[in-house]
This record gives C-alpha cells, sequence and structure tokens, in this order.
C-alpha cells in the first residue's frame, strides 16, 4: 500500500502537505515507468528555480530515462520555495525512496485544498487499470 | 481496420524537421502519425540534455541542432529519420516505456529482413560498435536497441507530454565519418537512399500493427505550430541552452 499521508495526480506526482508547505514527488509506478527497473537508467532532470510560481497541471520540470524524456506536472498550484539539489545528480534515490529522501520540490501552496487529487486507495485503483 | 496517417517530407531543414515532430506531438487527438523524412544539410543533433562541449563531433557538423528527444548526438546523414506520435493511451504507447520500444523495433526488424538484414534487440550482448566520451548515440547502447553484425544500426528516444507520445528514430542506410564503424545497410543496399527504404517501412507498419497507412500533409494548425517551433529550433539560444 501506498502512503496515506499525500494525494496523488494521474500523472503519477505525489504531493504532501506539510505545515504551510506542500511537497511534490512522483510515485513508485512513475518510477518503474521511466527506469524499467533499473535505477541508472534515469540520467538527467531539469527543475524548477525557486520563486517560480507554478499553476496546478503545469510542467514544472522534465525527467530523462534512457529512453524517453517526460514532464513532471504540478499537482497543485504554488510558488517553488526548494528544489532537492541531490537528486539532480543523484536520480537513483526516486528508485531507492520515491516517498521519502526522493521529493522534488517544496512549494508555497496557493491553498491546501487538495481536492480533485487521488487518495491512496483511489491511486492504487487507478494504477491497477493501467496494467490492464 | 485502423488508418494512420503517413507523411514524407525528404531533405527538409533541420529545425523544420524538428518543428514538424513537436507540433505532431502536441496533435492532442489526432489519428496516430508515421512521419518518415530525412535532413538537408545533414545535421548533426544533440540530445536534449546534452552539452555541445560533450560531443567532439559538433565541431565537425555543417550544422548543430538541438533534439526535444533525449539520449545521444546523431547526424542525419545517410540515414531514414522516422517518427511515430501518438496519444500516450493508444495501444501502441500504453504500459511500461520498454514495452512500446519493443513494439516499434519488431515492425522495423520486419522491414529491415526485406533487406535480408536480421536486426534483434541487443540484450546483454557487447557490441563492436561502442565507444567511450563521444557523446554520440550510436556509440552507446542499451537492452533495448536495435543491433545486427554485432553493432548499434538505429538510434531511438520518445518524448512524453501531455497524454502524446512521439517516438523517433534513425536507420542508417550508410557510415559516415562522424558516427564510423556502425550498423547499416551498406554490405545488402549500398548506396541506398531514404526513400528507396521508405516503401519497406510502410509495408512493415501496416503488416505489424495491422493498420493501413494513408498518405497525408500534416494539418494548417500542425503546419503553423511547427512553423513556430521551427524558430525555436533554430535559435542559438536553444542550441546553447545546456
Amino acid at each position: 500500500m501506498r502512503p496515506n499521508d499525500r494525494k496523488y495526480a494521474q500523472s503519477h506526482e505525489w504531493v504532501k502537505l506539510d505545515g504551510d508547505v506542500a511537497i511534490f514527488g512522483i510515485t513508485d509506478f512513475a518510477v518503474q515507468e521511466l527506469s524499467n527497473g533499473n535505477e541508472s537508467d534515469l540520467v538527467y532532470c531539469d527543475l524548477p528555480d525557486a520563486g517560480r510560481v507554478l499553476c496546478a497541471g503545469e510542467t514544472f520540470g522534465e525527467i530523462e530515462s534512457v529512453k524517453a524524456v517526460s514532464d513532471l506536472y504540478a499537482p497543485i498550484g504554488g510558488e517553488v520555495l526548494e528544489i532537492n539539489a541531490a537528486i539532480e545528480d543523484h536520480l537513483e534515490i526516486l528508485s531507492k525512496d520515491p516517498w521519502g529522501a526522493g521529493w522534488i520540490i517544496k512549494v508555497k501552496p496557493e491553498s491546501k485544498k487538495l481536492d480533485g487529487l487521488m487518495d491512496a486507495a483511489e491511486y492504487e485503483a487507478f494504477v491497477a487499470s493501467k496494467k490492464h | 481496420m485502423e488508418t494512420w496517417r503517413l507523411v514524407t517530407t525528404w531533405n527538409a531543414p533541420p529545425a523544420f524537421n524538428l518543428g514538424l515532430d513537436e507540433a505532431l506531438l502536441e496533435s492532442l487527438g489526432a489519428p496516430v502519425t508515421v512521419r518518415l523524412y530525412s535532413w538537408k544539410p545533414g545535421a548533426l543533433s544533440l540530445g536534449y540534455f546534452q552539452r555541445r562541449a560533450d560531443v567532439p563531433a559538433a565541431a565537425d557538423a555543417r550544422a548543430v541542432v538541438r533534439r526535444f528527444t533525449g539520449g545521444g548526438a546523431i547526424h542525419h546523414q545517410r540515414e531514414l529519420t522516422f517518427s511515430i506520435a501518438a496519444d500516450a493511451e493508444h495501444p501502441l504507447y500504453r504500459g511500461p516505456i520498454a514495452e512500446s520500444y519493443v513494439r516499434v523495433h519488431a515492425a522495423l526488424a520486419r522491414a529491415l529482413a526485406d533487406f535480408g538484414v536480421t536486426a534483434e534487440l541487443r540484450g546483454e550482448r557487447a557490441l563492436a560498435s561502442e565507444r567511450a566520451d563521444t557523446g554520440m548515440c550510436f556509440h552507446k547502447s542499451s537492452p533495448l536497441d536495435l543491433v545486427w553484425n554485432e553493432r548499434k544500426g538505429v538510434g531511438s528516444a520518445q518524448r512524453r507530454s501531455k497524454g502524446r507520445v512521439l517516438h523517433h528514430g534513425s536507420i542508417k542506410l550508410g557510415t559516415t565519418p562522424l558516427e564510423g564503424d556502425i550498423a547499416t545497410l551498406e554490405h545488402v543496399a549500398p548506396g541506398l537512399e531514404p526513400h528507396g527504404f521508405a516503401p519497406a517501412l510502410r509495408e512493415a507498419i501496416e503488416a505489424h500493427f495491422g493498420v493501413r497507412l494513408v498518405a497525408d500533409v500534416p494539418d494548417a494548425l500542425e503546419r503553423g505550430r511547427a512553423k513556430e517551433l521551427a524558430v525555436r529550433f533554430g535559435s542559438r539560444e536553444f542550441l546553447e541552452r545546456r
């Protein structure tokens, strides 16, 4: 079961509220799809500068695996406060710990409402439907 | 039977080629579009994340551009370039990225077999075309790459964006000095031109996927968007973004 302390987007990002900060990451399913199970297959990522204001659904970064470049989408809107510089040179962190050390950016959310996103059970069902 | 679009553009300028591919990627709801094309001049394209300084061959290329797909640099000469754009939920691309590569490469292998070439996925074998520190796509391989004669012969990359996927690839018909000793069709079809390989690829795609390819041109919206995007791909700013 995936963590219940956050919400999930159909594009496989997660968002977790921590006080006045929202933390974005991508799910284990997204990592598996991108890397085909090989952590060394994730090769580059491009992350936004602090201060950039994101709308919900907007592309906030790009990630390259050996075989594809994919966009990263903001699950909610807000202003970028911090990026996880550690992952830029060590993308394998996303494979090892997508829920914790593999967080991608922290934002100041424009709202703490996480409407329209899935909880863990809904996301489990959504991912299961993708496998058929 | 499903109908896919077939767009051919031979000897087109580098920035136009990239602009049209990205316009087809953005074309939400469009039918699956197979594009077959070649380049004039034969440009070297850097992968989206590459630094020009990490590709020594870029200094010797007549033209250099940056792709929006990842991977290594490709010298687009003596090759048929193709792209296949479709919705991410289309059966062609649905599911793991690796499986979509297997599907596309199976169709390419069928076309290559028409020329007597047995192309296979690399798997875990070592290749004679591997080179360190060139930054070139054909000198680095992954298990999903198509190989023959113990060398890499097809370079492939995908871009996935906003519910769409574009798979982009280069099939080497002959060698160029910037790429050297890689797998090509030179030994079975000397001097083969891109448009000479196109019919085999078209038939292989139709047979493998059970579809009908209908020759078409991009619609007005796609053409307009391609023109806009070509400006970016032709700009120094985009080329030097790394």
